[in-house]
C-alpha cells in the first residue's frame, strides 16, 4: 500500500474510497474556488516562476549540482501538498495514479460524484494544439471547467455513469492510458485518458522522475506459454515495457518500465497477457 | 553538451494581429518529443475564462534534439533553435 491509500483509503486503495469524492468534501477544501483558479490558469503553469525557477529548461535545471536537488525536494513538495495554503495556480496538491480499465469502471459506477462531463484534453490542447474529448470530469470540477470555453466541446451535457464509462472504455481500446486525479489531494474529480508525451503528468514522471503520476497498483504478466509472438501488444504500450525478442520468439516486459496500465491486453488475441497486484512479486513492492 | 535555447519572435507570432498559434501550431505538431507549449502570456490584461491572446515557448529544452523541424515548419520564420 503506498502512503496515499495509508492516508486517504481508509483500509483500501486511495481511489475506492468514497469519501474522498464527496461534495462535502469538497466544500471542506473549498475545491470550488480552488480548481476555478487552477484551471483558469493552467496552461501558465509550466512557464511561470515557482520559488524562482520556472520549468522552462525544466531538465537542464534539475542536473545543476545542489540546487538541482533543492528544485526537486520543492517541486515534489508541491506537487503532494496537503497545507492549508496551498496555491491554486501552481496546481498544488494535484497528482494521480494510474489505473486498470477495471478499477475506472467501478470509480465511474460507483463513486464518482455527479455531474459527470467529458471535455476537451487540456495537455494535448497546450502540447499539441488538438482539441481531444476525452477527459471526464465529475464532481465540483465539472461547474468549473464549463465556465471555460476553450475546453468545452460543441453540445456537452452531462453523461450518465453507462454513457461515461462507455466513453472511457473506447479511448482505453484505442490506447490511451487511464489515470485519476486527485486535485486537489484528497479530493478527486477526474479520470483522464492520457498519451505520453503530451500529458503533463506523464510527462514530469517519464521524462524528469517527478511523483505527480503514481504507476498502477498492477504490473502485466504475461504467460509465455500462450503468447505467439505477434507482437500486437508492443504497439500499445505507451512506456516502452513490452519488447519483442526475437530468439524466444516471443515478448518480455520490462517490469521496471510498466505501469500497470493494462492497455496491452487489448492487443493480445492470445489471452497471453493479465494484470497482477504488484505487490505480488517482492521485488516490485512499494515501487509506486 | 550546452544546454538547447529555443527562441520564438513574438513580432511574427502570438501578439494581437500576428499569427495566432491556436490557427496555426505547425511546431506543436512537428515536435515529436513535445518540446513546444501553447498558453496565455503572463502579463497580459485579457478575459480570464475566455483568453483570445495565445502564444508558444518552448519549455522542455533538454529533451530537445536539435533536429530543426520546428524551425523549417514555422511559416514565419519566428523560431531559432541555438546552443
Amino acid at each position: 500500500m503506498c502512503e496515499w491509500c495509508m492516508k486517504h483509503g481508509a483500509g483500501k486503495k486511495w481511489y475506492l474510497n468514497a469519501k474522498n469524492y464527496s461534495d462535502e468534501l469538497a466544500r471542506e477544501l473549498e475545491a470550488e474556488a480552488y480548481l476555478t483558479e487552477q484551471w483558469r490558469n493552467f496552461e501558465q503553469v509550466f512557464i511561470r516562476k515557482i520559488a524562482g525557477f520556472s520549468s522552462i529548461g525544466l531538465g537542464y535545471k534539475l542536473r545543476m549540482p545542489l540546487i538541482g536537488r533543492v528544485l526537486r525536494w520543492n517541486a515534489e513538495k508541491m506537487i503532494h501538498s496537503e497545507s492549508r495554503n496551498r496555491d491554486p495556480i501552481r496546481a498544488d496538491g494535484h497528482f494521480g495514479q494510474v489505473i486498470p480499465l477495471e478499477d475506472a469502471r467501478i470509480i465511474l459506477s460507483e463513486l464518482a460524484a455527479e455531474p459527470i462531463i467529458e471535455n476537451y484534453c487540456m495537455c494535448r490542447w497546450m502540447q499539441r494544439n488538438v482539441k481531444d474529448v476525452c477527459c471526464i470530469n465529475f464532481g465540483v470540477l465539472s461547474g468549473v471547467i464549463e465556465k471555460l470555453p476553450r475546453f468545452v466541446p460543441e453540445g456537452m451535457q452531462h453523461l450518465d455513469r453507462e454513457k461515461a464509462m462507455n466513453r472511457l472504455t473506447e479511448h482505453n481500446e484505442k490506447g490511451y492510458v487511464a489515470t485519476v486525479w486527485f486535485q486537489p489531494v484528497p479530493y478527486i474529480n477526474a479520470i483522464c485518458s492520457c498519451e505520453s508525451p503530451e500529458c503533463g503528468g506523464l510527462r514530469l514522471r517519464k521524462d524528469f522522475g517527478l511523483h505527480s503520476v503514481y504507476k498502477a497498483e498492477y504490473v502485466i504478466l504475461l504467460d509465455p506459454d500462450k503468447c505467439q509472438g505477434c507482437k500486437s501488444c508492443v504497439t500499445m504500450c505507451q512506456f516502452g515495457a513490452i519488447r519483442y525478442i526475437p530468439s524466444l520468439k516471443r515478448v518480455i516486459v520490462d517490469y521496471n518500465a510498466c505501469f500497470g496500465c493494462g492497455l496491452c491486453r487489448h492487443a493480445c488475441i492470445h489471452d497471453a497477457l493479465k494484470l497482477i497486484p504488484r505487490e505480488d512479486f517482492p521485488g516490485l513492492r512499494g515501487m509506486y | 553538451m550546452n544546454a538547447t535555447r529555443i527562441a520564438i519572435d513574438y513580432s511574427k507570432c502570438g501578439e494581437v494581429g500576428k499569427i495566432d498559434p491556436r490557427k496555426c501550431g505547425k511546431c506543436l505538431k512537428i515536435c515529436d518529443p513535445a518540446v513546444f507549449l501553447m498558453h496565455q502570456p503572463l502579463h497580459t490584461q485579457q478575459d480570464p475564462f475566455d483568453p483570445q491572446v495565445w502564444r508558444i515557448t518552448a519549455v522542455w529544452l533538454s529533451l530537445c534534439t536539435r533536429c530543426m523541424k520546428c524551425v523549417n515548419a514555422c511559416p514565419e520564420k519566428a523560431i531559432t533553435v541555438s546552443w
